[in-house]
């Protein structure tokens, strides 16, 4: 639509009887769906073009000579659509007989099953028994490359990993084999989809079991899984996903849909780069004491003793190590407590960084950023300045000899000697696993991860996204926020700590301008960006520049 | 209420003979003793006629060739309310799905027999079977082996001639 300042036209139509007014373009089918219809679909795909080839979306148009495949036509003005019709039904019914004639129907092993379209369009409006005696064709799977498996058996030819391949990815690997019964989807002789950086998202759009991860093979049933909005924590970029969980761990990640980020898709990266959140050996209570004398104990302990020992050497030289796998409002109460208890000198994170981006040619939003962890861009606005190199290590400089007040959240200083903090006047180290550098930590508090609890990322186009708490946290760890907010609250006497998510983003939006006029409940599952994004995001990257 | 007392009027002791209710006894148990039509079941020489549709310990079908014919579909597991079944599925070397692991513990278990109901494959099915004594408790977890073995009967669930009891 030109985007001309003039009010977009529309078109008043009426589908299975309800009054539906549309932006003119629109097509019947998603008319239908933003009047709650769901008209069936295979090869036609929000993200991609239409070529109208499964006719399962079939639909009548009153005055229309035959059924319209409602995908592509377009709404007109007072047009009279019926999705349910008797002869619609019919026709969609003989083309679902049509799709099961060759079908192997495996789905108690098919990955796809719980999630197919084919499965579920069926039950809804295909027959009951099959009238089919003869044997059906057999392909076989073949061994896509990268994380892609194709069962050709399952396919329904709706083309639309053809179509990503070449119309999204800009890399056009795939392609329909032979015709009739016989076609299938191949690559071009042997060259797979090995590195291509956006194919799992073919496994995504698939329809049905022809494509499937071989990561995700036999690890768990669709059905079984809990679909948790979410942001990915691969790199700064944030696309929208949801964490798919089971028995309390991870068990894949699928994009979800913001054209304002992602679209409809994400990289390859991103959907493997779930592992560290499923890592066992997680720091389950609060410990206090270095070295041989620590001892686990509870939290009223802990944090009366952290408090009592932060009253002794209020105003001294605070060093603080953060960490961008940690959301806005835990780094915001890092740094709350930090000026709570003395004169802040440095503000620190580390963080890998790849060497180049990666774009996806047919969604220009979507970048596979350089940084790679979720909040760079939101630890850069709360002020805490990139240290070390692009693997995520060295830096520090002085802090070894640091005399003062050393705060570490979710900074695991792998690459630092069991010395780390031995001079500090007081080292509290806040993380998911113990490491050996914290060994001279005086308190080592267990703290969740960004799937154990709510918040929000900074992506790096300054757009401000929640996401929602996955898995049940560890023993008693607690969020960051919590915990610190908890003890900044005792320490400056400033009245009582935030003690839900919704209430830390209100202390972080009134104490860092840069977050201002943002509301945790507007920013919904969606996000919103920062009221002056690009002004924001350019002062981060000239803090990140090395 | 008041509580009153029942008094029984019995005979005094020395004054009565019990040699009546005696012989009415042993003519009774000499009855029993010749008359064959007794309910006592000679087990174990004599095994008892299970119902058709008597739910006991499991059994797990298998192909000619010895796999299981379970296809780890996660179905029983599911359905199970006792939460008895431990299943992780995986891919043989043919490329077949199969059950890696296939653990039911029978203590826990409460024969309800929706395992067999819901599975897709006719692969697991519980027993018409009761004699299930072990000499430790940690041999009533049945794992795949131990349920591929067992050979007694299965249940019907229902009668093939008429799946839908009409």
């Amino acid at each position: 639509m030109p985007d001309n300042g003039r009010k977009p036209e529309t078109v008043a139509l009426t589908i299975d009887g309800r009054e539906v007014v549309v932006p003119k373009g629109t097509s019947l089918l998603q008319a239908a769906a933003g009047a709650g219809i769901e008209v069936p679909h295979y090869c036609y795909h929000p993200g991609l073009s239409a070529p109208a080839q499964c006719r399962v979306c079939l639909v009548e148009v009153e005055g229309a000579p035959k059924l319209q495949p409602s995908c592509v036509t377009v709404a007109q003005d007072g047009q009279v659509v019926r999705t349910d019709s008797d002869e619609a039904l019919e026709m969609r019914k003989g083309v679902f007989e049509f799709y099961l004639v060759n079908h192997p129907l495996d789905c108690p092993i098919c990955d796809m099953s719980g999630e197919c379209k084919l499965q579920d369009y069926v039950f809804a409006e295909g027959r009951e028994h099959g009238r089919a005696h003869e044997p059906k064709r057999v392909f076989g799977r073949d061994d896509f490359g990268g994380d892609v498996l194709y069962y050709g058996d399952r396919c329904v030819m709706c083309t639309r990993c053809v179509r990503f391949m070449e119309e999204v990815a800009g890399d056009p690997r795939l392609t329909v084999v032979e015709r009739g019964s016989r076609a299938v989807i191949d690559t071009f002789f042997d060259q797979g989809l090995e590195g291509a950086s956006f194919a799992g998202n073919v496994v995504d759009i698939c329809p049905v079991g022809a494509l499937v991860s071989k990561e995700f093979l036999h690890k768990a049933r669709a059905w079984d899984l809990d679909h948790t909005p979410s942001v990915c924590a691969g790199c700064s970029q944030g696309c929208n996903v949801e964490l798919h969980t089971r028995d309390n761990l991870v068990q894949r990640l699928k994009p979800r849909e913001n054209q304002e980020v992602n679209g409809h898709w994400m990289c390859d990266y991103g959907r493997e780069s779930y592992e560290w959140i499923n890592r066992p050996g997680r720091l389950e209570s609060p410990q206090a004491g270095r070295g041989s004398r620590r001892k686990p104990t509870d939290w009223r302990d802990v944090l009366g003793r952290l408090h009592a020992r932060l009253q002794e050497l209020r105003g001294a030289e605070v060093i603080v190590i953060g960490s961008p796998l940690w959301p806005n409002e835990g780094l915001a109460a890092l740094d709350a407590l930090a000026q709570a208890a003395g004169q802040v000198s440095r503000r620190v994170f580390r963080s890998p960084r790849a060497q180049d981006e990666d774009p996806l040619p047919g969604f220009p939003l979507l970048i596979r950023r350089r940084d790679l962890a979720p909040n760079v861009d939101g630890a850069g606005l709360l002020g805490f300045d990139r240290d070390g190199s692009d693997v995520g290590e060295g830096g520090l400089d002085g802090v070894a000899a640091h005399d003062g007040i050393l705060l570490v959240l979710g900074d695991e200083l792998r690459d630092q000697s069991e010395e780390f903090g031995a001079s500090a006047a007081l080292f509290v180290y806040l993380g998911t696993h113990d490491s050996p550098a914290a060994a001279n930590a005086d308190f080592v508090l267990p703290v969740t991860n960004f799937a154990e609890q709510e918040g929000t990322f900074v992506n790096a186009q300054g757009r401000v996204q929640r996401f929602q708490q996955a898995l049940r946290p560890p023993g008693t760890a607690r969020p960051a926020w919590l915990v610190l907010g908890a003890l900044a609250a005792a320490l400056a006497g400033n009245g009582p700590p935030p003690s839900r998510a919704d209430g830390a983003f209100a202390a972080l939006v009134a104490a860092h301008p840069a977050f201002a006029g943002l509301d945790y409940d507007v920013l919904g599952v969606a996000g919103a960006p920062l009221a002056d994004a690009g002004a924001a995001t350019a002062a981060a990257a000239g803090q990140r520049a090395p | 209420m008041a509580i009153s007392v029942k008094v029984m009027k019995r005979p005094e002791a020395g004054r009565t003979s019990y040699m009546r209710a005696t012989l009415k006894g042993m003519s009774l148990t000499l009855k029993h003793m010749v008359r064959p039509d007794s309910v006592t079941l000679e087990y174990p020489e004599e095994q008892p006629a299970l119902h058709p549709r008597w739910r006991g310990t499991h059994r797990m079908e298998v192909h000619a060739d010895g796999r299981p014919k379970c296809v780890a579909c996660g179905l029983c597991p599911t359905v199970c309310p006792a939460n008895c079944i431990r299943l992780v599925g995986g891919e043989d070397d043919q490329g077949n799905r199969y059950p890696i692991v296939y653990e039911i513990d029978e203590f826990r278990c409460i024969f309800c027999g929706m395992c067999q109901e819901v599975c897709p494959v006719e692969a697991i099915h519980v027993g018409r079977h009761f004699e299930n004594a072990e000499y430790t408790r940690d041999r009533f977890v049945y794992d795949l082996d131990r349920l591929m073995e067992q050979d007694h009967a299965t249940t019907l669930l229902w009668d093939p001639s008429d799946p839908r009891s009409e």
